[in-house]
């Protein structure tokens, strides 16, 4: 908390869990890397979740430090119409091909990117399917 | 003359002018076809453990059918055992995969993912409902997985298939085999009407009329005009 103002704890959560605002992201995802008592120089995951109902896309970011052996949730939310955030890719090397995974099955835009481009999928997929509205002309709805 | 007609049904054939023909050649080529059958080692999911790996090793021996020498080409394999689901990404490779076998060639589906997409058939965006929307299938064996023995039986059916069902002359269409032994209960007096009319009407499959009518083929053709076929 001492680090980041903005950031606000998670409560019912089975780690210890931090959300800040996008804009904040980067800058304490660096912070949280160098400073010496917390150390988190390992990106364990990188997922998203689609609320639908509340319209936005949580990220979630699980940090591990090799060097204490402690971990860290830390998550952000952006609304489902502009899902944009820095990436974290030059803190976390990891991050590359992690954000790639997310862009491709959420379409969830990271600024700054190198290289974002699909990671599973063809080039040519259209949409991106794990959002709770896909739909396509081939898949087959639950029957009644 | 019954006891030859009944002993070796495909050495000698009626025909119908009411005379005799001798096919010897087909009854050898089916012989040998039949007891050296080469798969090809291709799985997919959790059904190749079952139907590669398990059927391979000594417990349950695949050798005993004559169908242990898996290849890694296609080129040399006479059957393909799709074990598990086939996803978009994958169908037009297992496509690729069957052209590239040499006629005759086969297929058997296991398991409920490469009949029918299984618990995968509704709301994916990504499996193909089943396994015949690609490739032509001879024999369907169900479970999830298929214990070994069904896999063995499947594979028998497979034989049977073509032991009864083959002939040089009639390259490409296959006939499906009879039924061989009846769950309890039922008996043959039940469906003899029923067998009757669809040994009549459905007994041969012409394999590439039952191919062109799949509604993926058609995707899987147009990914590969794009990708293998340019000039």
């Amino acid at each position: 908390m001492a680090l980041e103002p903005a950031a606000a704890k998670r409560e019912k959560a089975d780690r210890p869990a931090v959300q800040v605002p996008p804009d904040k992201l980067a800058a304490l995802a660096l912070r949280l890397r160098d400073e010496p008592a917390l150390a988190f120089d390992l990106l364990l995951d990188h997922t998203a979740i689609d609320w639908i109902a509340e319209n936005r896309f949580e990220l979630v970011y699980v940090l591990y430090s090799t060097v204490h052996g402690h971990y860290l949730m830390l998550t952000t939310s952006v609304p489902r119409e502009t899902p944009v955030v820095p990436t974290l890719s030059a803190v976390w090397p990891i991050a590359h091909w992690q954000e790639r995974e997310v862009y491709d099955l959420m379409g969830v835009q990271y600024d700054d990117h190198p290289d974002l481009r699909r990671l599973f999928l063809e080039d040519e997929w259209q949409g991106h399917p794990l959002r709770k509205d896909y739909k396509d002309d081939y898949m087959l709805g639950l029957p009644k | 003359m019954g006891l030859v007609t009944d002993r070796l049904p495909r050495v000698v054939e009626h025909i119908p002018g009411g005379g005799i023909l001798i096919t010897s050649i087909d009854a050898l080529i089916n012989w040998s076809r039949r007891n050296s059958l080469w798969p090809l080692a291709f799985g997919t999911k959790c059904c190749a453990i079952e139907m590669l790996m398990a059927t391979g090793a000594p417990h349950q021996d695949l050798s005993r059918f004559g169908a242990e020498v898996a290849r890694q080409s296609p080129r040399q394999a006479d059957f393909m055992v799709v074990a598990g689901a086939i996803i978009k990404k994958m169908a037009p490779r297992v496509r690729l995969l069957y052209e590239q076998m040499a006629e005759p060639r086969y297929v058997i589906a296991t398991g409920s993912c490469a009949i029918s997409g299984g618990p995968f058939m509704y709301n994916s965006y990504t499996i193909v409902r089943g396994v015949d929307e690609v490739v032509p299938v001879d024999v369907y064996v169900p479970g999830c997985p298929p214990r070994p023995e069904a896999f063995f039986y499947g594979l028998m059916m497979l034989q049977k298939m073509i032991w009864e069902g083959e002939s040089i002359a009639r390259v490409g269409r296959r006939r499906k085999p009879v039924m061989a032994a009846l769950p309890q209960g039922i008996k043959p007096e039940d469906f003899r009407d029923e067998v009757r009319r669809l040994l009549e009407s459905e007994n041969d499959i012409n394999v590439d009329e039952a191919a062109a009518s799949k509604i993926w083929l058609k995707k899987v053709d147009e990914w590969m005009a794009k990708h293998l076929l340019k000039p």
